[in-house]
């Protein structure tokens, strides 16, 4: 899984970088656009176009029926049901490409939730370090330490919560930078990424797991913690970002589906998609 | 109808696009109002309570140059200040050029004569008055209301009808701030979510040792169950729902079990406190239905975890980035403050001067706080005086008020409660505060061109406060006062044992005294005419001839009849009497809560230890300016005028003050 995070991971890098300078809703309109245009193609090839072409103009047509019939009710109910039933037909036909989009999407919403959904620390700004332990570890007596930082203060003592099974750590970023916190648990080294304030976009990994499927799959930026350490996560506290547009803080997620629906539907005519 | 083709689609996309990568992320901040240049430009420090004495002192020892400076320039003179010299009335006859009987503020509290209950002086709030109701819920079909009740024009006001720019921050007597396109931010009066001046909570283990009934502040009990503790935090009322409960979020503090560490747990936020340690600003939101919130911002002060648990929550201010109350205009000033610095202070009165006179916090943890609200307020100084270019800037600092209302007992070694081990480490608090006012004005001269105006003012200066005066008591004991229950006295608050029937007079707020007069007060017993005049010259002469058994000195230095001293329209509203106390003395603490307490005159054992609500002419205030003046005794209510005349603009009718230059 990591091997595929990897050159997903690497994919995006590339992607992003022209535009890790710029406002963020430059780089937010880019990958929106790649991502409709990428839709549009799929569906373009994996839909059947005709199909959807002569049910559209059904749609149409028992419209038109219905407006011409508009005081004979027997027609009119008969072109409603019609049109429930193309519909119907009209969704069979996007259910294909729709299978063949899901996964795609899935990966590019995970990556640009990442790059988008959270901001990178702020030197001098603190947040709190969670260390989940395994259920056989008791915060209270495992040996766990973290190594000094050139970038990241430890501003606090451990702060051992027996109820959740984790520690605690208040720290606070020195200066703009990646780096890795290292933190030794029985002899045991595991290392979070940290990332302060570098560019107007960067990505930020606030989590890192033990290595399941569906962990690697949700949380890919980092390589999974080893199966034998008694951590189960590594959690940093980012602050969440939005995207602010004319005093309107906009989630990404918005952004995101708003911006490649319209660039989906501007371009779908110059690819002669039917949709 | 012009449609848009898919070619203009995508060519308005280009643009939008490079529009906002040439934005960046860059807050664009516009001219507000007013012309780009004038031909003379203001620069007004007001350092609130700042005292002529002190200042001179330390000047001659060297310790203020920036002050020695400016006075070499032109001139430093006692400024004659209000009567009462309450900031929310001095600062008002700053703004009007009016006393009070001209703007109608005389105190912090009057009272309602209705029915005897206290009401802020300054501002009135109203809420809806017609709702729909929907179950448990209520839905307001018209918008509550918060009126500011000083009259008269604010001078900013005046400027703007000749076009001149002014940027007035924090005066006080200014919420809401009155209408106007000048950037104003309220200081002074703006209260904080609860609507009051300030209500701090403090969670502990120790309830029990701490006196339940103190004023600004609720003590909540709460255990450690599990290294964990778990309480509320009491919000604003909610006026959707019915009988307008108070909002409130539950938050879970987890403490170490050996480290003196623990994380607080509020809504979605979680954040790690040292034991000693305070936390920056943290946003809360107080749900009123689904659909609706409100927007307070707190700070969390760890004060201890063990033995006992300990932590205070500062009151909940008003969000300057989503202002509940009107708090700046344009209305996006606050917003753009708090952009610019994060957020910040936005409650009238910013120290926690209760926390420390309940001893909730002690002088070192009051003194961090304080520290914090000066940091904020010098950030946005040096913001405002370098992008200061024309017209008026004026920008207040309460800290300086604070620091002697709370530290005077370190320098006043006549003070009931003077500690001088304590003395040792605290002496010099109110110097130094003097000494950040100093720099402050150091880089205001190094902004000033030639044709800026300097001026340092304060609203009025300060006096010890060592012997509190029972108002209500002397009333009561030289029978102009009644009770319904003699055995009683001083139990209750808001005059609930006085026998209205048999009470010709009553004292409320720091300096006034009412007489009962009839057809104002809902129960008054003294007619309108000669019986209520003489009865006021009565009660005059009586206090200002009362002798403190104690000390040989007399408690009122003078007792003012208003209607020998102001002047205006709204003088009908004044108190019958100001009292001017003397030296040493103002009102004490229960008189005004309508408490009468068996002592006409008490000892002060608060912390709060200097004052300034005495005789006007015991504490006048400070004036500074780089120009000479021709006047010989300044007066605040000469200061609108004089901004005035700088610019060219007559001093309006109503304005008692005159131009000093």
């Amino acid at each position: 899984m990591w091997t595929f995070n990897s050159i997903i991971n690497k994919i995006f890098d590339i992607l992003f970088l022209p535009f890790q300078s710029m406002n963020p809703w430059i780089g937010m309109i880019f990958i929106s656009l790649l991502t409709g245009l990428l839709m549009l193609l799929v569906f373009r090839y994996t839909s059947n176009q005709e199909g959807i072409k002569r049910t559209k103009n059904r749609i149409k047509a028992h419209l038109l029926e219905m407006r011409l019939f508009s005081d004979n009710m027997r027609i009119s109910l008969k072109a409603q049901g019609n049109i429930l039933l193309a519909n119907i037909k009209y969704i069979s036909h996007s259910a294909k490409p729709l299978l063949f989009m899901i996964i795609p999407l899935i990966l590019v919403l995970i990556q640009v939730n990442f790059w988008f959904g959270y901001s990178s620390l702020k030197p001098g700004e603190p947040v709190v370090l969670k260390v989940k332990l395994e259920n056989d570890y008791n915060p209270l007596e495992v040996d766990l330490n973290i190594a000094p930082s050139s970038g990241i203060l430890i501003e606090t003592l451990p702060l051992r919560i027996e109820e959740e099974n984790e520690i605690n750590w208040r720290i606070s970023p020195l200066k703009k930078g990646v780096y890795n916190l290292e933190i030794y648990i029985d002899g045991q080294k595991v290392s979070k990424q940290v990332s302060v304030a570098q560019t107007s976009l960067s990505k930020i990994s606030p989590k890192k797991l033990k290595g399941s499927f569906l962990d690697g799959l949700f949380f890919p930026l980092e390589a999974p913690i080893k199966k034998s350490s008694p951590i189960k996560s590594i959690e940093i506290s980012y602050p969440d970002k939005s995207l602010p547009l004319f005093g309107i803080n906009f989630h990404w997620l918005i952004a995101f589906f708003g911006l490649s629906i319209i660039l989906g539907f501007a371009f779908k005519g110059v690819f002669g998609v039917e949709i | 109808m012009n449609y848009i083709n898919r070619r203009d689609f995508l060519k308005m996309g280009v643009t939008a696009g490079s529009l906002l990568a040439l934005s960046g992320n860059s807050n664009m901040i516009t001219r507000v109002f007013g012309k780009t240049e004038t031909s003379q430009k203001i620069i007004i420090l007001g350092f609130d309570g700042m005292d002529p004495r002190l200042v001179k002192a330390w000047m001659d020892e060297g310790k203020l140059p920036a002050f020695r400076k400016l006075q070499s320039q032109g001139t430093f003179t006692p400024l004659r200040t209000s009567t009462p010299p309450q900031s929310p009335v001095a600062w008002s006859n700053f703004t009007t050029g009016m006393n009070a009987g001209g703007h109608g503020i005389y105190d912090f509290t009057h009272r309602d004569p209705e029915n005897y209950i206290p009401i802020f002086s300054a501002t009135e709030s109203s809420q809806s008055g017609k709702t729909l109701s929907l179950g448990n819920y209520k839905f307001p079909l018209s918008g509550g209301k918060v009126t500011n009740l000083r009259k008269g024009k604010a001078f900013w006001q005046i400027l703007e009808e000749y076009d001149i720019p002014a940027t007035i921050f924090k005066i006080p007597s200014n919420y809401p701030p009155v209408p106007t396109k000048q950037r104003t931010i309220s200081g002074m009066n703006t209260p904080d979510m609860l609507g009051s001046y300030g209500i701090f909570n403090y969670y502990t283990t120790e309830s029990s040792k701490i006196d339940q009934d103190i004023g600004g502040g609720r003590i909540h009990e709460v255990y450690v169950i599990g290294n964990r503790v778990e309480s509320k935090l009491s919000g604003p009322i909610n006026t959707f729902k019915k009988d307008d409960p108070e909002t409130s979020i539950d938050f879970k503090v987890f403490v170490d079990p050996v480290n003196p560490v623990a994380k607080i747990a509020i809504q979605d936020q979680e954040f790690i406190l040292k034991e000693g340690e305070w936390s920056s600003w943290k946003k809360l939101n107080f749900s009123l239905i689904p659909t609706q919130s409100v927007s307070g911002i707190c700070k969390f002060f760890l004060k201890q975890i063990r033995p006992e648990f300990k932590l205070y929550i500062s009151p909940i201010n008003i969000d300057p980035g989503d202002a509940a109350l009107p708090i700046s205009t344009p209305e996006n000033y606050a917003k753009e403050l708090e952009e610019k610095f994060g957020s910040f202070y936005t409650q009238g009165l910013p120290g926690d001067f209760k926390a420390l006179n309940n001893e909730i916090l002690d002088d070192r943890e009051f003194l961090e706080q304080d520290d914090m609200v000066l940091e904020e307020r010098l950030k946005m100084f040096d913001y405002e005086l370098a992008r200061f270019d024309s017209g008026v800037l004026f920008y207040y600092l309460s800290s300086t008020d604070q620091r002697q209302h709370m530290f005077w007992r370190y320098i006043d070694k006549d003070n009931p409660f003077y500690d001088p081990s304590l003395a040792t480490e605290y002496k010099d608090t109110i110097q130094n505060i003097y000494i950040e006012a100093d720099k402050m004005l150091d880089k205001a001269l190094k902004k000033a061109d030639k044709n800026t105006i300097i001026m340092v003012v304060s609203d009025h200066g300060f006096s010890p406060f060592r012997r509190a005066f029972n108002a209500n008591t002397w009333l009561l004991e030289n029978g102009y006062h009644s009770l319904i229950n003699k055995r009683r006295q001083g139990e209750s608050n808001l005059f609930l044992n006085t026998d209205w029937s048999r009470s010709k007079a009553y004292a409320y707020g720091l300096n006034g005294l009412y007489i009962n007069e009839k057809g104002r007060e809902s129960e008054g017993i003294v007619a309108i005419g000669a019986e209520k005049e003489n009865l006021i010259r009565e009660i005059a002469k009586k206090l200002e001839n009362y002798i403190d058994p104690k000390t040989g000195n007399r408690a009122i230095y003078r007792a003012y009849v208003a209607k020998d001293i102001y002047s205006g329209l709204c003088v009908d509203q004044a108190p019958d009497i100001i009292l001017g106390f003397n030296k040493g003395y103002r009102i004490s603490w229960s008189s005004p809560l309508g408490r009468i307490t068996k002592e006409i005159v008490e000892d002060n054992k608060a912390k709060w230890s200097g004052d300034h609500c005495v005789a006007p002419d015991i504490v006048p205030g400070i004036f500074f300016m780089n120009r000479k003046i021709n006047s010989q005794f300044p007066a605040l209510y000469d200061m609108a005028p004089t901004i005035l005349k700088i610019f060219g603009i007559d001093t309006p009718q109503n304005m008692t003050g005159k131009p000093i230059i």
